[in-house]
């Protein structure tokens, strides 16, 4: 037997009796550890046991990265015809492991390169990678694969996959939606069943439920039990007849404003957990950053002006370079240093620094004794 | 922050999400600036795939410490350029 040196609560204990290998793992499975999890799993393979049985008993949490160190185990251990067995196999190993399938069965991509385990000589680079997020799923791999912007089949795909995952790993998750305000208007863009967009329209229709009220207020609410809820008299009958009873509803955020909500429905009350909340407000997050990059958060108006406004910055910005780049005979990058340094020292935004050069500039251009062209 | 944490792989992208912006909003912002990369370029800088010129550091981290700015916050993000 032996004991490993762990990250802060995670431990991991490996048993040879002959030919069979049983790890015993407790405490957290964070993306960090995760390395140091396929470095035990590899040590162990590589001693090629005829059984190896991982036990999970203890393990408070794994996040993506450790499912993923113990998947590859699984890969290289079938390559040897091993089976690996998890025991006792908990519900949220279970739920998490159904997400990792879920995720590769969609062809998620993780953005690290290819590797076949999870041993340190695989990490790209002298440090070890940071931990990213501090979710079991790893959005970065969601993120990436839907990164597509303006293509309305890509963006309503992801979000229907994450609305999916949101289904499949929130705990006490009957039903998910995502309502989206779009010109003043909210709808329902992604919904895990009919029920579902029934119970979405009829917050819409009354103005009222937790949705609305994520969705404009910009917070989360959370109705523990529709049995017993007051603050939206109109909806919640409507909610009860459809057999619903907990909601909690995570604002979606895109350029700073509300945007929309992800909605998570429960058949029983006070099914939400802590850490289904914070698992909700990932997923929020997470589609958040969906709609920012597709940029359907905003309206066409919103986004013309805002890009409008970039490009007059970009231009100004190049205007003073220029002004500068001539006047202190330097190339552009210097350019762009001795502005940020002068916005630095005024305390204004570099394009405010670059409009008072742009202006300064033009007046004295305009002295009335200079010929000008026209 | 010393220099040697400097180079840290992510710090750009610690910086992002202690600057609470997605990364289309930063993008928006760096292109504002005059950044030149796409924003497929600047995730790769950020997550530390490609390594951006000084000059585009420096683009990214004055869009991130004028967002600093705004926040009521000073300058946090080191520039490549002294």
């Amino acid at each position: 037997m032996s004991m490993t040196k762990d990250p802060p609560d995670f431990r991991a204990v490996t048993n040879f009796k002959g030919d069979a290998a049983t790890i015993t793992l407790g405490g957290n499975v964070d993306n960090t550890a995760a390395y140091r999890l396929g470095e035990i799993l590899d040590a162990a393979i590589d001693r090629r046991p005829a059984v190896m049985v991982l036990d999970v008993a203890q393990l408070d949490f794994i996040g993506a990265d450790g499912l993923l160190a113990i998947s590859h185990a699984k890969n290289r251990l079938t390559a040897l015809g091993v089976t690996l067995t998890i025991q006792p196999s908990s519900a949220l190993v279970n739920r998490r492991l159904r997400i990792v399938e879920l995720a590769e069965s969609s062809r998620l991509e993780r953005a690290l390169p290819e590797r076949g385990h999870l041993g340190p000589e695989q990490l790209i680079g002298k440090e070890p990678l940071p931990p990213r997020f501090a979710s079991s799923l790893s959005p970065e791999d969601l993120r990436r694969v839907t990164a597509l912007p303006t293509n309305p089949d890509v963006i309503n795909g992801a979000l229907r996959l994450l609305v999916e995952l949101a289904r499949i790993s929130i705990g006490g998750a009957d039903g998910v939606s995502v309502s989206l305000l779009r010109h003043g208007v909210l709808a329902t863009v992604a919904a895990s069943d009919q029920t579902i967009m029934a119970m979405d329209a009829d917050q819409y229709a009354t103005g009222q439920g937790p949705c609305v009220d994520a969705s404009i207020k910009g917070h989360w609410f959370h109705a523990e039990s529709l049995d017993t809820e007051t603050r939206w008299p109109a909806f919640t009958p409507q909610a009860r007849g459809l057999g619903i009873k907990a909601i909690l509803s995570s604002p979606l955020r895109a350029f700073d404003k509300p945007i929309g909500a992800l909605n998570i429905y429960s058949r029983t009350a006070q099914s939400f957990e802590i850490w289904d909340q914070e698992s909700a407000s990932v997923f929020a997050r997470q589609a958040s950053v969906i709609l920012s990059d597709a940029r359907v958060d905003v309206s066409d108006t919103q986004m013309a002006i805002r890009f409008q406004n970039a490009l007059q910055s970009r231009e100004v910005i190049s205007l003073a370079q220029g002004i500068i780049m001539e006047r202190e005979r330097v190339d552009k990058e210097r350019a762009f240093n001795a502005l940020r340094r002068a916005s630095h020292s005024q305390n204004v935004p570099l394009r405010e620094q670059a409009k008072m050069i742009v202006l300064s500039a033009t007046q004295s251009a305009l002295r009335p004794n200079q010929v000008l062209d026209d | 922050m010393t220099e040697d944490e400097y180079d840290a792989v992510d710090e750009l992208n610690f910086f992002r999400q202690e600057a609470a912006l997605s990364h289309a909003e930063l993008w928006l912002r760096y292109f504002e600036l005059g950044g030149m990369s796409t924003g497929f370029d600047l995730e790769a800088f950020l997550y530390g795939v490609l390594a951006p010129s000084d000059h585009d550091h420096d683009v990214i981290a004055q869009a991130l410490n004028e967002r600093f700015a705004e926040l009521g916050g000073n300058h946090p993000v080191l520039y490549a350029a002294r």
